[in-house]
């Protein structure tokens, strides 16, 4: 199946008309108008319009806020002047060709990107009306997680690759009985519990790739952060895989607000409530889902959601 | 072509092994489970298998090894104890820390202290420590105190383990610093992002990960402190064996292991018992090494169950 064969999802946004360009025709309708239905092909468990009607009139709560955020790399401008509010109870979706930078802001919300020494950066990014930059960065990090696009599970037990995080929380060592009902809610939240419940103290890494992200996704949720990044965390799986991913997302966002950096279209159009698109850097165009895919504002979102580059 | 020589390469060191055991046979059979024990001083005993009378039924074998067993005991496990501490913080240190102005400098250095001969330490040992320790750490009183007993000239178990953990502490390091760099990125991320300090997720992630080639840098370290010779035979001193109940004195007591004891009696191998009771010492450091191999072997399992080879 054409990777890029829009799910036949939601009832809302309509067919995006094909861009007079003279390029040949690999533009592919867009997410299209059509009858609620799973009849896109994929494995069953991608939510479909359902979702999407709720989307209509969802208005979350703010939680982060970019104020004109730019990043360099030495004297590489990666992230230009981004400013973007991060809202609890929907996810945002950060699409771009890659090198546009995604990555590189999403780093950023956590500070992880003072991991790199040689990136430097710009503007002020605020976490309920708190500059991050005063706070605490371990603090900082356990609001706003992360999940990484290759999944990387600790070399330890299931149970331990969980617990890790909330081991390191407390001062004092909690035992492992105490921690086992954070561990294995965490492990529910994310969709993994049923299939590893007998086998806690097994290798995370002897897990199949797609479980081993949502053990990744469990990890970061086990220490209750409010804020969950995601890098491209489908980018390395089987698509029935991404579907229990973009399900389990879907049904976070109430609880945490996420940030998705994906390449997947579809993906964004499944499971975003607003879209970023990112340009060379530049926050080219934010909108919500349908009105980025239904009727963008610039020429180049309009471009890039109809599949014409990137 | 290459399992030929890997053949002809364990064939060779069975035939080592074979020969130090056959050599070494007389004495042990002629001590029993004795040769581990203590007894009479070392050095007495050793005199007297040297001096043994020609005809071979009146061979001299009577060794108590333990007060040499015990030096070897304290000489490495002071060495690799301070050793390991201090190469896993350098190391540490190295990796995670240093300006690149410092790695530049800091890391050639350490490959080249690893490869200096031991004997040149142990010339700094005798020309600098010993008689550092022997005239400024001891004082004349506690000297004539126990003159009769033992003579604290400055040889002594404190710069035999200073300088051996000098000697040993460059390679943990090289090591080390090999391993903690080959913990893969996206580990130490995957911790930081979850909120958990710098120095922690170098210790519960980066060293744990790199435990493994820890383990085998203490092992070669350990071998390399177990058959120091040369260097432990110009600082350590006479046959001793150091008493912790002495307090301060037991360290500037001093003591003579294992394969420095080898080297002393070195010229004497051809009085047959001499030189079947210098195979014995052999034997027993052959098969310590065995043994350090299988227990740093062993301490590597339980991790490879996780994912960390
Ligand atoms: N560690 C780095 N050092 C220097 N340049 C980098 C680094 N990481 C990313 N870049 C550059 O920054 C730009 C944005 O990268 P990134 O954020 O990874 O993009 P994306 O995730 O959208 O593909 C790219 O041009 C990339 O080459
Ligand atoms: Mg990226």
């Amino acid at each position: 199946m054409d990777p890029l064969t829009p799910p036949h999802a939601a009832p809302l946004p309509p067919p995006i008309r094909r861009i007079a360009v003279d390029r040949s025709p690999t533009t592919v309708a867009a997410p299209a108008a059509a009858t609620n239905g799973h009849g896109h092909g994929q494995p069953s468990g991608i939510v479909g319009g359902g979702r999407h009607a709720q989307r209509a009139g969802r208005a979350g709560v703010e939680r982060m806020r970019l104020e004109d955020l730019s990043i360099s790399y030495g004297r590489k401008l990666a992230v230009n002047r981004v400013s973007l509010p991060v809202r609890q109870g929907e996810v945002l979706a950060l699409i771009g060709p890659s090198g546009c930078g995604k990555t590189t802001l999403l780093r950023s919300l956590n500070r992880l990107i003072e991991l790199t020494p040689t990136a430097s950066r710009e503007g002020r990014i605020m976490l309920d009306d708190q500059d991050v930059d005063r706070m605490e960065v371990t603090h900082l990090r356990r609001r706003v997680t992360m999940v990484f696009q290759q999944p990387n599970p600790f070399p330890m037990s299931i149970f331990d690759n969980i617990a890790y995080g909330l081991r390191e929380q407390g001062s004092s060592r909690p035992r492992r009985e105490e921690l086992e009902p954070q561990v294995i809610d965490a492990l529910e939240r994310a969709g993994l519990y049923g299939e590893v419940s007998e086998n806690l103290d097994h290798p995370a890494l002897r897990l199949s790739g797609g479980q081993q992200q949502r053990l990744c996704i469990a990890r970061a949720l086990a220490v209750r952060p409010e804020v969950l990044l995601l890098d491209e965390p489908a980018s390395a799986l089987d698509p029935r895989s991404t579907a229990r991913i973009e399900d389990l997302l879907v049904k976070l966002r109430d609880e945490v607000a996420i940030v998705i950096v994906t390449h997947n279209l579809q993906q964004a159009f499944r499971i975003a409530d607003h879209v970023a698109f990112m340009y060379l850097g530049e926050l080219e165009e934010y909108a919500p889902t349908d009105q980025m895919f239904g009727a963008p504002r610039t020429q180049r979102s309009r471009d890039y959601v109809s599949g014409a580059f990137g | 072509m290459l399992g030929a020589l890997a053949c002809l390469v364990l064939l060779l060191i069975g035939t080592m092994v074979a020969m130090v055991l056959y050599t070494a046979w007389p004495s042990f059979r002629s001590n029993g489970l004795a040769w581990f024990g203590a007894g009479a001083p070392n050095q007495g005993q050793l005199d007297d298998i040297f001096n043994s009378p020609a005809n071979p039924a009146a061979y001299q074998y009577e060794l108590r090894a333990w007060p040499m067993i015990w030096g070897t005991l304290l000489t490495t496990a002071g060495a690799v104890a301070a050793a390991l501490t201090i190469s896993l913080l350098s190391a540490i240190f190295i990796v995670e820390f240093a300006p690149p102005r410092i790695k530049r400098v800091i890391e050639p250095v350490v490959r080249l202290l690893a490869a200096v001969p031991s004997v040149v330490y142990g010339l700094v040992g005798v020309l600098v420590l010993v008689p550092f320790v022997g005239n400024l750490l001891v004082s004349e009183r506690r000297k004539a105190e126990v003159q009769y007993v033992v003579q604290l000239t400055g040889d002594s178990l404190l710069v035999a383990v200073l300088i051996l953990t000098f000697m040993i502490t460059p390679i943990m390091v090289a090591i080390m610093v090999d391993a903690l760099r080959a913990v893969p990125r996206s580990w130490m991320e995957g911790s930081a992002a979850l909120g958990v300090n710098r120095w922690r997720t170098i210790w519960k992630i980066g060293v744990r990960a790199a435990r493994p080639a820890i383990v085998a840098g203490v092992v070669l370290a350990t071998a390399r402190a177990i058959g120091e010779a040369i260097m432990l035979a110009m600082v350590s001193g006479s046959w001793f064996a150091p008493n912790p109940l002495d307090g301060f004195t037991f360290l500037v007591e001093p003591t003579r292991p294992l394969a420095a004891s080898i080297v002393f009696y070195l010229e004497g191998r051809t009085v047959p018992p001499l030189g079947q009771t210098l195979a014995a010492i052999a034997a027993v450091l052959l098969i310590s090494s065995l043994f350090l191999s299988l227990a740093g072997w062993a301490a590597k399992q339980p991790l490879k169950r996780y994912g960390i080879v």
